[in-house]
C-alpha cells in the first residue's frame, strides 16, 4: 500500500521537474505556478507515505540508505514550499524539485522499495531516529542554502559582466538569495548540532565511547566546523553575498562526501543495512 | 459595410505636421468625433490623437467617395494643404486596417517599441467614443479583441520585457540585486538630467530616501526640496557611503569623486551590504577598479547603454512572435465578422417562425382549452422543436458558408423563399 504513495510521490516529482523546466523555456509564470502546486502535493503524498510506513514498520522511516534519500528529498521539498510561502523565489523550484526527484530516483534505485528491512538489533530506541532526522533535516537545510548559494553567483557574474541575460530575468534578486542561504545555515546548523549530538550518545551507549575517529564522523565534523566558522563571520563580521555563498557550497559538498561517499571509499562503522 | 483606418504616425509624417494635426484635433476631439458621425456612410467612429500618432478607425459604407470625406475632415483640423498630406496619410481597409490597428494597441507600431503608454491611449480613445455613443456592435468588439491581442503579445512575447532607457536600466539592476526597492536610500552626488531621471524612477520603484551631495551646497539644497530628499555638504560624502545603498554619480570632477579605498572602508563599516553604484559621468568619477570588489556593483553610462542597446535588439527578435500572434488574430475577427454579415437573415428567419409558431398556437386555443397546463406545454414544446430541426440545418450551412464569404447569394435566396424583410 505505501509502496503506491512512494510511486505517486515519485511520479509528482518528476512532472513538477518537467513543469519548472518548462517555465524557464518559455518564461511563463502561470506554469511555474502549477509547478508549485504540483510540488506541494507530491510533498503531501509523500508526508502521508512516510506516515505510513512509519506505521506499517513500527520503526522511524529514516534507517537505511533508501529511507534516509527519500526523508532528504522530503526536507528539501517542506523547506523549499515554506520559503516560497515567504519570498519571490519561485526559480528556486526548479531547482530543488529535479534534486527532490534525482534523490527519489535514487531511493527507489537502491532496492529498500521492496518491503521489510530486517532491523539490527542495536538501532532499537528512540536516539536512532531522533538522530537521523535532525541530521538528515539540517542537511536538507544545507543543500537548499548550496542552491541558493549556486544561483547567488550566477546572479552576481551576470551583473559583474554587465550584460543583459534573458535567464538573469528569472534569477531571484540577490539579496533574497543571501536571505535563504542565510536562514537556511542559521536553522540547518542547530539542527545538524543536535543530531550529531544525539548521535554520540547513542554511540556511547553501544560503542563504549562518545567518538570513533571513524572516516564518516571525521568528514562530517570538518564540514560542521566549516558551517560553524561561516555562521560565525556572517553574525560577527558581517560576511554578505559572495564569500557567504562560496564557503555554503563548499561545506556542502564536503558534508554531501560524508553522507554518500565516505561509505563507499572508506571502511566505516557508520554503515548498518 | 467595412472597416476603414486612415491616420498618420512618427513614421509617415515629420514631427510639424502631426503636431500641428494633433494639437488641433485634441483640443476638441468631440467636434472632430461629431464631424464624422456625420458622414452619412459611417456607422461608428473612434479617434486617437497622441503626440507621435493620430489615428481614424471607422465601420463604414465604402462607397465611392466616402473615404475621401473622412480624409477632407482630417485636412480641414490641421489646415494643412492636401499636397503636405497626401504623402502622410496612410489608409488602411479590412484585414489590413485590423492589422494596423492590433499593431498600435499592441505598441508594436510606437517609436519606441514595446512602450506601455500608447495602450491606455488606444483605451481611451475607445472610451471617448463609447461615451459620445460613436461606437457599436463593430467597434465594440473590434477594440475589446485588439486589447486582448495587446495583452497576449505582452505576456506570450518578450516585447515589453528588459528597459530601453537608461534610468529604466539602472532601476532593473537595482531591482535584480535588492529585490523590493522600499526602505533603500539613493546618494546623488552631483547633478544632472539624467541622474535626476534616474533618481526619479528609482523613487517611484519605492525608494524611500534621497540624499544629495553637491560640490556648491546651494544646488544640493534646491534638489532636496525638489525632491524631498536631504542635501549633505560634499566633505560628508565618505560618511554617507555607509548608509546609503545606491549611488549616482555626476560630477563634473576631472579626477575620481569615489576611489577604491573609500568603497572598501565604506563597506566594512556598513557590514558589506550591497552596494550599487551608477558612474553617469564623463569622465569618469568612480575609480575603474571599484567593480572588482566584490558585494559593489558598478555601472557606467556605456554599460547601461549597451544593456539599453542589447535590450532594443531583443525586442526587434520578440516583434517577429508578435506579428505572428496578430496575423492568428485577425483571422479569428475576420471570421466573427463574417458570420456577422449572416447573422440579420438568421434572426429575422428565427423571428418568422416564432411569429408562425405563435399564431398557430393562438388559433389552436379554442381546442385547447380541454386540455390541462401540463399537456398544453408539452404541445408548445413539440411545435417549437419542429420547427427548430427544420430551421437548424440551414441555418448552420449559413454560418458555413459565410467563412468562406460566398454567404450572399444564399442569403439573398433565404431572404426571398421566406420573404424576410431586412432588420435595419
Amino acid at each position: 500500500m505505501n509502496i503506491l504513495f512512494f510511486k505517486l510521490a515519485l511520479i509528482a516529482y518528476f512532472l513538477s521537474t518537467i513543469g519548472y523546466v518548462t517555465s524557464i523555456l518559455v518564461k511563463r509564470v502561470l506554469v511555474a505556478k502549477t509547478s508549485t502546486w504540483i510540488l506541494f502535493s507530491a510533498f503531501i503524498i509523500h508526508t502521508i507515505y512516510i506516515v505510513f510506513r512509519w506505521m506499517e514498520t513500527g520503526y522511524s522511516p529514516v534507517i537505511n540508505l533508501y529511507e534516509s534519500l527519500s526523508f532528504i528529498a522530503w526536507a528539501i521539498s517542506g523547506s523549499y514550499l515554506a520559503f516560497q510561502t515567504k519570498t519571490k523565489t519561485r526559480i528556486l523550484g526548479s531547482f530543488v524539485s529535479p534534486v527532490a526527484f534525482l534523490l527519489m530516483v535514487e531511493a527507489s534505485a537502491s532496492g529498500g522499495l521492496v518491503g521489510d528491512v530486517s532491523m539490527p538489533a542495536i538501532l532499537k530506541g528512540w536516539l536512532v531516529p531522533v538522530h537521523t532526522m535532525l541530521s538528515l533535516t539540517g542537511e536538507a537545510l544545507f543543500a537548499l542554502a548550496c542552491l541558493s548559494g549556486i544561483m547567488y553567483l550566477i546572479q552576481d557574474s551576470f551583473l559583474k559582466k554587465k550584460k543583459s541575460y534573458s535567464f538573469s530575468r528569472l534569477l531571484p534578486p540577490l539579496r533574497d538569495l543571501d536571505r535563504i542561504n542565510h536562514i537556511c545555515i542559521l536553522w540547518g546548523f542547530p539542527l545538524l548540532t543536535l543530531g550529531v549530538i544525539a548521535g554520540s550518545i547513542w554511540a556511547r551507549t553501544v560503542w563504549g565511547s562518545h567518538w570513533q575517529w571513524d572516516p564518516k564522523q571525521v568528514w562530517t565534523m570538518i564540514s560542521w566546523l566549516l558551517y560553524a566558522f561561516l555562521l560565525h563571520q556572517r553574525l560577527a563580521i558581517g560576511w554578505k553575498g559572495k564569500k557567504a555563498a562560496v564557503l555554503s557550497i563548499l561545506a556542502f559538498a564536503i558534508l554531501l562526501f560524508a553522507v554518500a561517499g565516505v561509505s563507499i571509499l572508506f571502511v566505516t562503522v557508520h554503515n548498518f543495512i | 459595410m467595412s472597416i476603414i483606418l486612415i491616420g498618420m504616425n512618427h513614421k509617415t509624417a515629420p514631427l510639424h505636421i502631426r503636431e500641428r494635426l494633433s494639437i488641433s484635433c485634441e483640443e476638441d476631439s468631440g467636434r472632430t468625433l461629431n464631424e464624422i458621425k456625420k458622414i452619412s456612410q459611417v456607422h461608428e467612429v473612434m479617434y486617437l490623437a497622441t503626440c507621435n500618432r493620430v489615428e481614424v478607425l471607422a465601420n463604414m459604407e465604402d462607397v465611392e467617395g466616402s473615404a475621401e470625406k473622412l480624409k477632407a475632415i482630417i485636412l480641414s483640423h490641421g489646415n494643412l494643404s492636401h499636397e503636405e498630406m497626401k504623402e502622410c496619410l496612410y489608409i488602411y481597409r479590412d484585414d489590413d486596417a485590423m492589422r494596423h490597428l492590433f499593431r498600435v494597441a499592441s505598441s508594436l507600431d510606437s517609436m519606441v517599441m514595446g512602450e506601455p503608454q500608447i495602450l491606455g491611449q488606444v483605451k481611451a480613445a475607445y472610451r471617448y467614443s463609447v461615451e459620445q455613443k460613436a461606437s457599436g456592435i463593430i467597434l465594440n468588439k473590434l477594440l475589446h479583441h485588439a486589447f486582448r491581442v495587446a495583452k497576449r503579445v505582452r505576456t506570450e512575447t518578450g516585447i515589453a520585457n528588459n528597459a530601453v532607457s537608461v534610468s529604466f536600466a539602472a532601476v532593473e539592476l537595482a531591482k535584480k540585486i535588492f529585490g523590493y526597492l522600499h526602505g533603500k536610500t539613493v546618494l546623488l552626488v552631483g547633478a544632472g538630467e539624467m541622474s535626476e531621471l534616474a533618481a526619479k524612477h528609482l523613487m517611484n520603484n519605492g525608494v524611500s530616501k534621497i540624499i544629495f551631495a553637491n560640490r556648491t551646497y546651494e544646488n544640493a539644497v534646491r534638489l532636496a526640496n525638489d525632491f524631498h530628499g536631504v542635501a549633505v555638504s560634499f566633505d560628508l560624502l565618505v560618511e554617507k557611503l555607509r548608509e546609503v545603498d545606491i549611488i549616482i554619480s555626476s560630477t563634473g570632477a576631472s579626477g575620481y569623486v569615489i576611489t577604491e579605498e573609500m568603497v572598501i572602508e565604506a563597506l566594512r563599516r556598513r557590514k558589506n551590504r550591497l552596494i550599487f553604484i551608477i558612474d553617469i559621468a564623463v569622465p569618469r568619477d568612480v575609480a575603474p577598479t571599484v567593480e572588482e570588489i566584490d558585494n559593489v556593483y558598478l555601472y557606467n553610462i556605456d554599460n547601461l547603454q549597451e544593456i539599453v542597446d542589447e535590450n532594443l535588439r531583443s525586442r526587434m527578435g520578440e516583434a517577429e512572435k508578435a506579428e505572428t500572434i496578430i496575423a492568428e488574430e485577425i483571422v479569428n475577427f475576420a471570421s466573427w465578422l463574417n458570420t456577422l454579415k449572416v447573422v440579420p437573415a438568421i434572426v429575422s428567419l428565427r423571428k418568422k417562425a416564432e411569429d408562425i409558431i405563435e399564431g398557430e398556437l393562438e388559433k389552436s386555443m379554442s381546442w385547447m382549452r380541454s386540455l390541462n397546463e401540463e399537456e398544453k406545454e408539452k404541445i408548445k414544446i413539440l411545435a417549437s422543436s419542429i420547427v427548430n430541426k427544420i430551421l437548424h440545418d440551414p441555418i448552420t450551412s449559413l454560418k458555413d458558408e459565410s467563412q468562406n464569404s460566398g454567404a450572399d447569394p444564399y442569403v439573398a435566396a433565404i431572404m426571398k423563399l421566406f420573404r424576410l424583410e431586412e432588420e435595419k
